[in-house]
This record gives C-alpha cells, sequence and structure tokens, in this order.
C-alpha cells in the first residue's frame, strides 16, 4: 500500500490493514503455488501438451501457456466443457461421431494449457466415464486419440487425480495392441506412463491387468516417437522398488536385444528412456544383469558416456555403469582391466564426469570409482596411476559435501587392500597413502571429521587411524596435528554418537598421549 | 615405553579400522534423490521453458528442504538447514570456552560449573565448610553433593554415566613436565591392576603441579577412585568432559570395581 501521506489519519488504518492482508495473502499464495509448481516439476508425470500426430493445428497453445488464465474462469470452462461431451456422447444422431471428436478436443485443448490445468473440475462434472466411453472398441482414432489424451493430462497432476483413471486402464492397455495406429498406442502409453509414475499401488494394478507386455513390444521398432515414449512409461512401470516387474520384463523374448540394439545406435532422446530401463534392470534383476552384461553393455554405455553431451542420457548411462560394477566384482572388473588404454576406457569416461560441472555427475562417478577402488590391488593401481587422482584431491577440497564423502571413499580405498575372510585387519597399502596424503588430503577428511553427518565423521575418522597408523617414521601424528586433527576429534567428547566418541577418544589417547613429542 | 602398551593392541582391535567394501543401493535410495529429481526436471524443461538457472535453483530447494540436519551435540535439539548453518550454530552454541584454562564446554551452564569448581576459591571455601557444592551435571536434575567423588557415584549410578567419566580433566603439559611425570609413574604403574577397559573414554593424569594447588587436590580423590588401565597423559586444549547422554546405554564393557591403587 503506498504511503502518499495525504491520506487523513482516520482512514489510513483501514487502508493500510485491508492491504496488509491481502498483500499476505497473495504472498502465502505465491509461496503455496511455488511450492505446488515445484512439486509438479519434480514428479515422474508428464504433462502432454504436443498431440502424438504431431497435431499443431492449434499454433496459439503455446503461447497461450504463458497466459496468466484466471483458475475460476478455467474451471467454468471445463465444466462446461465436460457437459457438452456428456450430451455429445448421449447424441445418436447423424454426426454424432463429429460431435463427439470437437467435444473431447474443446476439453483437451482445456486440459493442455496452463501450468495448473483444471482437472478437478472437470473430474467433479464427471469426465472419466465419459471419456472411457469414448476408448470404447471399434471408434475413430481420433476419438480415441482425443481421450487419451484427457486422460493423459488428468492423470499428471496430483495423486487422487492419477488414480481417478482405474476405470479406464483395461481399454488403455487394451489399445496398446498391435493392431492400434501408432499414435493412439502411444497416447495410450503415455497416459499410462503416467499412471505407473504414481506410485507402486497403481504400478502392481497396472501389471495385474498385463500392461507389461503390449508396452514392452512398443519398443521393438527401430525408431520413432512410439519407441521414446513407451520406453518411458515401461522405465516407470518397473521402477520398483519390488523386483517384481523387472523381472516379467526379463522374460519377454527378445526384449533385451532391443535394448542393447538402442543403447548402441538409437537417437540421445530415445537413449535416455532406454538407459532408464537398464537402471532399473541393473538395480532389480540379476538376470538382466548377466545376460546384458553377455551382451556387451558396459562396452555400449562406456561409449556413450565417452560422446554424448546430454546431461539427461549421461545420468542415466553413467548410473547403470555404476549398478553393474556394484553388483558384480570379478565378471566386469576383469573387462574393465583389459579395457583399460581404449579411449572410453572406465577411468578415463570417469573422470570425464568428474570433470563436469553437474554435481550429479560428479557425484555418481565417484561411487562407481570408489566401487572399483574396492576391488583388487590391481584396480587400485589403475586408478592411482592416472591424472584422476589430481582431480579426486581437488574434489575433495572445493566441491559439495556429498560429492566430498564420495571422493572420501575412492582415496579411503585405494590405501587399503581388501580384507580376505572375517578376522584379517586390512593391511595399509602405504604407497599410495603416503602419496595420497602428499597430494593434501588431509584437510579434507578433517573437515569431514567436523561436519554433523556421522558417516561422514567416521570415514573422516577412520582415515585419520590410516595416516597415524600406516605413514612411515612415525610422521602421521604430526601431520593430523598440523592440520588441527586433534582439534577436530576432541569435538566428539560431546557428541551423541558413541561410536564415534570411542573412537576418536581411543585415537588420541593412542597417538597424542604423554609420549607425544617427548622423542623429539 | 611403558606406559599404556598393553593396551595398545586391545585399542586398537576395539577401533573400526577401514575396510574397503563395495556399496549398492537400490533405486528409490536416497543416495540417488538429486539425480532422479535431476531427470524430472530436465524432462519438463522444454514444455515449460524453465532456463537451466531455474532448473539448478529447483534442484537445490528440493534437496534442502528433505535434508535438515540434526546437531549431534548431545542434548541439543537444533535442526540446520545446510552444512554451513551447522558450523554458525556449533561456534555459536557449543564453545563455551574458560578464559582460564581455555577448555571448553558445550553448554554455558556446564562452563559456569567448571569455573566454579575449578577457580573459585569461594566454592573451595564453602566446599570446606561441609556444604553440598558439587552439582549434578544433568540438567533439571538439581542434586548437590559434598564431594566430587559424590557426585560422580551419583552420576553414574542414576544418570548411567560410565565409571570412567571424569568432568575435569588436566591441561596437556609442558614436554620438561610431561618427562618428570612419566619418570615418577613407570614405578607407579608396576602396581596397577590389570583392568578390562575397552574404552579410553576417560583418562586421568595425577598432577601435582598443577596451577591451582585446591585443584591438585581433586585430582588425587579422583585418580583414586576410577583409574582406568589404558591411561594416558594430558591432552591438547585441555578437555573438558565426556558428556553422555542419558539415552546412552550403559557402557558394555565389565565394570571391575576400582581398587583403589595408591597415588603417592
Amino acid at each position: 500500500m503506498a504511503d502518499d501521506g495525504t491520506a487523513s489519519n482516520r482512514r489510513d488504518p483501514i487502508k493500510s490493514s485491508v492491504g496488509n492482508v491481502a498483500g499476505q495473502r497473495r504472498r502465502q499464495q505465491a509461496v503455496t503455488v511455488a511450492k505446488e509448481r515445484r512439486e509438479l516439476l519434480v514428479r515422474a508425470k508428464r504433462l502432454c501438451r504436443v498431440g502424438t500426430n504431431g497435431d499443431v493445428e492449434d499454433a496459439c497453445v503455446e503461447n497461450e501457456m504463458m497466459i496468466d488464465e484466471e483458475q475460476p474462469i478455467l474451471e467454468a470452462q471445463a465444466s462446461k466443457a465436460v457437459e457438452e461431451l456428456k450430451s455429445a456422447v448421449q447424441y445418436q444422431e447423424k454426426g454424432a461421431m463429429q460431435k463427439r471428436v470437437i467435444a473431447l478436443r474443446e476439453l483437451r485443448r482445456l486440459l493442455s494449457k496452463s501450468e495448473f490445468p483444471p482437472v478437478e473440475a472437470a473430474l467433479s462434472a464427471g469426465a472419466i466415464p465419459l471419456l472411457v466411453q469414448c476408448l470404447s472398441f471399434g471408434s475413430p482414432d481420433e476419438q480415441l486419440l482425443e481421450s487419451a489424451w484427457c486422460l493423459t493430462n488428468i492423470a499428471a497432476g496430483k495423486p487422487e487425480e492419477t488414480k481417478a483413471l482405474l476405470p479406464a486402464l483395461p481399454l488403455l492397455i487394451a489399445h496398446l495392441g498391435e493392431k492400434s495406429s501408432a499414435p493412439v498406442a502411444e497416447q495410450c502409453a503415455w497416459a499410462i506412463g503416467n499412471v505407473a509414475g504414481e506410485g507402486e499401488d497403481l504400478r502392481n494394478v497396472l501389471l495385474s491387468q498385463g500392461a507389461l507386455l503390449p508396452l514392452a513390444r512398443m519398443i521393438f521398432p527401430d525408431k520413432g516417437s512410439t519407441v521414446r515414449t513407451a520406453a518411458w512409461a515401461l522405465s516407470n512401470l518397473i521402477k520398483g522398488p519390488e523386483p517384481k516387474a523387472a523381472a516379467q520384463l526379463v522374460k519377454v523374448d527378445g526384449i533385451m536385444d532391443a535394448i542393447l540394439r538402442h543403447l548402441k545406435k538409437t537417437d540421445e532422446v530415445t537413449a535416455i528412456e532406454i538407459a532408464w530401463i537398464i537402471v532399473y534392470l541393473s538395480a532389480l534383476s540379476d538376470i538382466a544383469t548377466s545376460m546384458l552384461l553377455k551382451g556387451g553393455i558396459l562396452q555400449l554405455l562406456l561409449e556413450r558416456l565417452a560422446t554424448s553431451k546430454s546431461l539427461q542420457l549421461l545420468i542415466p548411462v553413467l548410473r547403470s555403469v555404476g549398478n553393474f560394477v556394484a553388483v558384480d566384482p570379478k565378471a566386469i572388473l576383469t573387462i574393465l582391466i583389459r579395457e583399460q588404454n581404449t579411449e572410453e576406457s572406465i577411468v578415463g569416461v570417469l573422470a570425464k564426469c568428474l570433470r563436469s560441472e553437474h554435481r550429479v555427475l560428479k557425484k555418481e562417478a565417484a561411487w562407481v570409482l570408489s566401487n572399483i577402488a574396492a576391488g583388487s590391488i590391481e584396480h587400485k593401481r589403475m586408478i592411482h596411476s592416472t591424472e584422476v587422482m589430481s582431480l579426486l584431491l581437488r574434489l575433495l577440497s572445493t566441491s559439495p559435501f556429498d560429492i566430498r564423502k564420495e571422493v572420501a571413499y575412492v582415496l579411503g580405498n585405494l590405501c587399503v587392500e581388501s580384507a580376505e575372510g572375517g578376522d584379517t585387519k586390512p593391511r595399509i597399502i602405504q604407497e599410495h597413502l603416503v602419496s595420497i596424503v602428499r597430494g593434501g588430503c588431509l584437510p579434507g577428511f578433517i573437515e569431514l571429521v567436523r561436519s554433523p553427518d556421522i558417516e561422514a565423521a567416521r570415514l573422516g575418522l577412520q582415515f585419520i587411524e590410516l595416516v597415524l597408523r600406516g605413514i612411515p617414521n612415525g610422521e602421521g601424528p604430526k601431520l593430523v596435528e598440523g592440520e588441527d586433527g586433534i582439534d577436530a576429534m576432541e569435538r566428539f567428547q560431546f557428541h551423541e554418537n558413541e561410536e564415534l566418541r570411542v573412537m576418536a577418544n581411543s585415537l588420541v589417547d593412542k597417538y597424542f598421549g604423554e609420549n607425544y613429542g617427548i622423542d623429539e | 615405553m611403558a606406559m599404556g602398551m598393553t593396551v595398545d593392541t586391545v585399542g586398537e582391535l576395539a577401533f573400526p579400522v577401514w575396510n574397503p567394501i563395495r556399496r549398492r543401493f537400490p533405486p528409490d535410495s536416497p543416495f540417488f534423490a538429486s539425480g532422479n529429481v535431476e531427470r524430472e526436471l530436465l524432462a519438463k524443461q522444454v514444455a515449460l521453458d524453465l532456463t537451466e538457472d531455474e532448473i539448478n535453483h529447483l534442484q537445490i530447494i528440493v534437496e534442502t528442504e528433505s535434508r535438515r540436519i540434526s546437531c549431534p551435540i548431545a542434548g541439543c535439539p537444533e535442526r540446520l538447514k545446510s552444512l554451513d548453518h551447522f558450523e554458525d550454530h556449533y561456534n555459536a552454541r557449543h564453545t563455551a570456552s574458560c578464559s582460564v584454562c581455555s577448555r571448553v564446554y558445550p553448554t554455558s551452564r556446564l562452563l559456569s560449573i567448571h569455573i566454579s569448581e575449578a577457580h573459585d576459591s569461594f566454592f573451595q571455601a564453602k566446599v570446606a565448610r561441609g556444604y553440598d557444592m558439587y552439582e549434578c551435571l544433568v540438567e533439571g536434575c538439581g542434586l548437590k553433593f559434598k564431594t566430587y567423588k559424590a557426585r560422580h557415584r551419583h552420576l553414574v549410578d542414576k544418570h548411567k554415566f560410565p565409571t570412567t567419566f571424569e568432568f575435569f580433566k588436566r591441561t596437556q603439559l609442558s614436554k620438561k613436565r610431561r618427562e618428570k611425570l612419566q619418570r615418577q609413574h613407570v614405578s607407579k604403574l608396576k602396581h596397577k591392576e590389570d583392568k578390562e577397559e575397552a574404552s579410553s573414554d576417560a583418562m586421568e593424569v595425577e598432577d601435582k603441579a598443577s596451577v591451582d594447588g585446591l585443584v591438585s587436590a581433586l585430582s588425587t580423590l579422583t585418580t583414586a577412585d576410577t583409574t582406568p588401565s589404558n591411561v594416558s597423559f594430558g591432552r591438547r586444549h585441555g578437555r573438558g568432559l565426556t558428556f553422555v547422554p542419558r539415552s546412552v546405554h550403559r557402557e558394555k564393557r565389565t565394570e571391575s570395581s576400582s581398587a583403589p591403587g595408591p597415588t603417592n
């Protein structure tokens, strides 16, 4: 409210209070909308704005998105559109089909425009039963398409709205069949993808209704947007965390070949969704993992990592590599060493990810490296002998916390032999420890000790123990002291976690006791 | 060196040394959360005309909202928004330090208790007259005791503190002093019993030559009471206390009754 100073004292208080309240309400609304917007953006569902048949006759669709339509108007229009549809469906005379398509199209447009389509209004007006009717067998393609499109966008929002699609699922799944026209099948796949993206319950419903097989078949062709949409929907369907959908997918004849084929050749946009399928398969199905490895997937993944610049593709490809490495140590790691000198050597490719500016890539690449570094001495040497070391040391000092933690795992794993059998204390690889410490890693580890994250603090203390124990000539304690390590450890006196307290105390007692400094 | 060496191996075994293992995460693990968020944001980027900046901004907001950090200091209820906030909070709230001897305490209450007990002659005078001066360290308990030892017993019995807990610890001595004490102690340690203390939670130093004469009288008391077998001498920055929250279970190691060995 403007304080122009000319208003009389009598009126000012009322004006300001009204202004205040309205202003507050606007701000609150902005916060709520922002939160909803964020949730919408982060959901695994996708709104359909351009038809699968390439329908762009609405040239102003893009612009209309930007117009800030008042929600109530939109909702009223939606209710009206549903009413129109109802009468169109009931109409039995000549030209009924036209009427239906026109009514459907109007509803579809309303549901495709703004960021928050008037879904609730449409549902309250009874859209679902009508849309289901419009999906009946033998209906013309245009009708099927528009109806599936409406359902797609209804399912793209809140959980309750997505669940409202339950009655439509059997028909949507039926229209995935090979007899359907491609745009229709694709639009139905999209709707199903949104439903699958909602949650595990709906995924189970879809599975029990037989959605997996027809969807899987849709990715057999070499190309086309249908492949991409179906792959995305499939990835939503198998994401678990229960492994049964992934297990079902593995059994589909020829699916592994199709996946490998696409990973090798297809355009990046499709490869993205295929890569996500691989992420889930490698995480949830051991059978899939071994089949894919036998089919040479690791090399294909590394090639993609080496050549692609698309973050969207790099993320799932990197994660797939990570999943494979985490699962099967011996089989994979022999391959890894063999490939070491090629352009797409795994360490080289991971170094590329570490150099990237994207947090996710850095963090997950470090994770993969840490698992490789947990392998045999050859694997540790493989990493230690490359330029990746200077990258890691730099990241330990400068990057965000979650990346630093992963890098810590790599560096520590490089310094210790993996213990065989439970009782042997793992041996320190002095050469690696000395060079890494000389590279300046100690401040970074001591910083981790200070963090409130239990896991990170534990890592820091464990590495300090390695330094204290393993640096030759008893120089460890001096080094640790020089970086304020004792101070960091003494913080644990008051720490909630007993294990950490004991760990820190035992180190200080053992290495910085009375004897400390006397022998100089 | 004779001191503490026998217990070193025990200490080593107790410390969980670094052991490289492969780490595998399920697809819905929080470890992958930021990558998953990124996937969805990027997919909607074109349709909604989001800029890369907006995406990064959104990423950060989504992550921070789900990842508040609880302050790990025992008894502190704070939850912080980020690591930087944690550092600020820690420096502001958990570094109450004594201006006399530089010991650091996690709360101002404990600091003031320390100051009274360690640096206040008035306090000692009242103790000498038989008043109950030693407060229970647990906030809200309210009980007071005539001696340090009695309070210690109360902490162990009522509040489940470990028997080796010591509120008052010596500062690190100069090298010369340490050498002198070391020579004195070699003979004394030969008399000590073999205890089973696995943890080195709290150690005691017998310090006759400490700054405060009254303080050394205290130290005699405590040493006699609870000397653990892994003795360690001196520490940097003067450690204040080993503070154990009420929720901590009793220490698993055998609570061997401390034999009141001779300290002089």
